[in-house]
This record gives structure tokens, sequence and C-alpha cells, in this order.
């Protein structure tokens, strides 16, 4: 699951989680150029792929990697 | 009291009255006074206390940038030194009631009776029930006054030491404790009581309250991506543009089922988000990949990170959905997509 805020699926049971950037756009960033935008949703999707490989045994977060650009405020 | 109540309200931005959806990224302030609801808070603590200031924070503000939030609103109950905090209601918005909790919780950490007001599926229960003391309200702001009013008896309840009844009985959300108390009938007797009730069809009332929520066990990891098949799924609101199907903005009931097959990306021009408990303006305008990353995932399949994509995605609204809907919605997209033998789920919640 990726979702912009972990707190409620980590509280609620949801095992592989992954942290996306906000709600109103969880796989990437419109603040950003276009270019490095889809290079942050590809590692968000790719965090995701890789946590479907990873075993878990309770709800658990994964970070998109910590190359990603500094979020941006709206 | 040696000293006239003080009373700190929260608000979202809405009710706080900065602005509606585009102010979620508003930060904490204050504002002197009662805002908005609480004059009518106002109106149910009398002349026992005032509302001295109100703390307002963007909805998004409070759930994404939760540490600063957390230290500017503690900043603000220092300084204000209140005797009560009452947080809301939020009813059934779930980054509100997460707010209300946060703020609740920063109150009760500096011995402030805290009381806050939601849907009994709130989020913010969900996260901290056993935490807060929240009144069990309905889903929207039509039952403001009522609950404003039974926010303030609780809060003056716990303040006086007054001991708190049964959530049941003193309207407030169960936090999930039991606590022993001298019955006057034997446990057989009350089980065989409650058994003549139900074969007569009459009322009764278990004592055993049952969780709602399933521990689901993780499911095995797939083996890895690049020989999976992989199924998309999104509560994001995400329709074809003009909503065939006429997907609702909040407390959906239905999943629908859209066709993946010729589309590399989704774009505003087909695509659209109904989603009611969030701006859409960028999904709407911008990209509606955001809320379901079909271009990303069409590009790693083309690079043989994955296997192939399920040629059908499943769209619902993830926006006050009861938790039941939200479970016999997920068994039957899971169902689909167990037996289509797709290996692995992305799914989006906004």
């Amino acid at each position: 699951m990726m979702t912009a805020m972990p707190a409620i699926p980590l509280s609620v049971g949801a095992n592989r989680i992954i942290r996306g950037v906000r709600v109103p756009h969880v796989c990437g960033d419109p603040a950003l150029s276009e270019d490095r935008d889809r290079e942050l949703s590809e590692r968000i999707v790719r965090t995701a792929l890789g946590a479907l490989a990873t075993p878990v045994t309770e709800p658990t977060l994964f970070e998109p990697s910590q190359s990603a650009p500094e979020k941006v405020t709206a | 009291m040696d000293h006239p109540i003080r009373v700190v309200h929260y608000l979202n931005q809405f009710f706080g009255g900065i602005g509606a959806e585009e102010q979620a990224y508003a930060p904490v302030q204050f504002k002197d006074g009662a805002v908005g609801p609480g004059r009518a808070l106002q109106a149910a603590l009398g002349d026992e206390a005032t509302v001295v200031g109100t703390i307002v924070s963007g909805d998004n503000y409070f759930t994404e940038e939760t540490e600063s939030a957390k230290a500017a609103a503690g900043e603000l109950l220092d300084q204000l030194k209140p005797d009560v905090m009452i947080a809301g209601p939020a009813f059934d918005a779930g980054r509100y009631g997460l707010a209300c909790a946060e703020v609740c919780r920063l109150a009760q950490d500096r011995g402030i009776t805290a009381v806050t007001g939601m849907y009994a599926d709130n989020a913010g229960v969900l996260t901290y029930r056993s935490e807060m003391l929240a009144v069990s309200t309905g889903i929207d702001a039509s039952e403001m006054a009522p609950s404003l009013q039974k926010m303030a008896r609780l809060a003056m309840k716990v303040l006086h030491g007054d001991e708190l009844g049964p959530a049941s009985v003193e309207g407030y959300v169960p936090r999930g404790f039991r606590r022993p108390i001298a019955h006057g009938h034997f446990g057989y007797e009350r089980a065989v009581g409650m058994l003549t009730a139900r074969l007569a069809g009459n009322p009764h009332e278990s004592e055993m309250l049952i969780s709602n929520y399933d521990v689901v066990p993780p499911a095995t990891p797939i083996g890895g991506a690049e020989n999976a098949v992989i199924g998309l799924v999104s509560s994001g609101g995400l329709v074809p543009r003009g909503n065939p199907d006429h997907l609702v903005g909040a407390h959906s009931e239905h999943f629908y089922r859209y066709p993946l097959d010729g589309f590399d990306s989704l774009s505003v021009e087909h695509w659209e988000s109904v989603h009611g408990g969030f701006g859409t303006l960028i999904l709407n305008t911008k990209d509606p990949n955001y809320a379901m990353p079909l271009r990303t995932v069409r590009h790693l399949e083309r690079q043989g990170a994955i296997k192939s994509v399920y040629p059908t995605f499943f769209s619902t609204t993830g926006n006050g959905t009861a938790v039941s809907s939200a479970r016999r919605m997920g068994g039957e997209i899971a169902a689909e997509l167990a037996e289509n033998h797709v290996d692995g789920v992305l799914l989006v919640a906004t």
C-alpha cells in the first residue's frame, strides 16, 4: 500500500506500507521537474515492488530510497 | 478550581475559518477566543468555563508534518496553560480526527483534561482509541451543537474528577478497557438471560465487545518482481472522465473495474478523480498517475522489472468508507486477482 499517511495503515494492520509524497499526489511531486518527478515515482514504485518481495511479520513501513529529492511544501 | 476554567479549542482549517481544502497545508496557528463552532462550545460551557483561544491547523499539515505540527501545538499549550482542551468534533473526517487525537494526547501529556468528538470508525479512533476520550458523533456536521454539548459535559466531568461511567452510558467511543464491577447476578444467570431474550426476540446486550479489525497475516513474499504479474488498485476515486458508473466521492460501497489494455498512462483527457476527501486539482488538471502510477508501472514493464500488469484496474473512493464495505470490496478484489494468478498488488491509498 502506497500512502502519504502511513500512521493509519500501521495502526489498523496493513502489512506492507510504502511512504508516498502527499495525499493529493501520493506517487510523485508536481513541484519537481518532469524528469525528477518521474524518477521519484519510479523510486516509490520500485520500493513497493521490493516490499512485495520482502518477508514481513507485522505492519511494516518501507521508505523510498534516501536519495529522494527534498519535499516541497505546497 | 480556584480560578476561572480555561478552555482551548482545536479546529481544522475549514472550521477554523482559514479556508477549504486549498488551505489544507496551513500550519498551526492561534486565534484569540472562540472561533466558528467554538461559539457553540462556549454556549455549552456556560459561565463555568471560558474558551480563551483556538488552535487551528490545516488537515494535511497536521497529518503529514506531524512532528512540526505537534511541536507548534505543544508550544501553544505551554503558553496558554488551559485546564481543558476540546478538539473538533471531527465527525468522519480522517485527517481531522487524527489531528484531534494528537492534540488531545499533547494536552494529556501536560496534565490537561482533553476531550474530542468523532465518528467511531474515524482514523483517529483506529489509531488512538485507548489514549483519548472521544464523544461518539455521527458522520457530519449536522450534529455539531449536540456533539459539542456532550463534549463540554464530559470534559467538565473529568476535570472535576467525577468517575466516568461506561462508554454506552456516557456517550463516548469505547476505549477498549474493561473495568471489573460487582454485578448482582452470576455470569451463568446473565448468559441464560441473554439467551432467553435472544430466543424471544427481545433486545439484549453482549458483555463482550468484539474489535472491528482483523489481524491479516502478511502474504508470502513474491519470488522476484521480474517474474510477477502485478495488479493495480486505487482508493483515490479514479474514474474515466465523466464518471460513467457514478462512483461516489465518499462512503463508497462499490468498486469498479476499468480495462488498462492500450493505456500507457492515465491522462487528464480520459481520467479524473471524484474523491471528495482531498483536493483533486492536481490529479484532475495535471496527472492522474499520482493516484495510480500506471505510467511508471508500464515503464518498469518495458524494462522487464515486472513481468506484466493485470489488464484491469480496480477503483473506489476511500473516504469515510465503512469498515464492513472495505472488507467486502477488498475480499472481492483479492478473489479475482488470486483467481487470475496475479502475484502482487500495488494499492494507492490517498
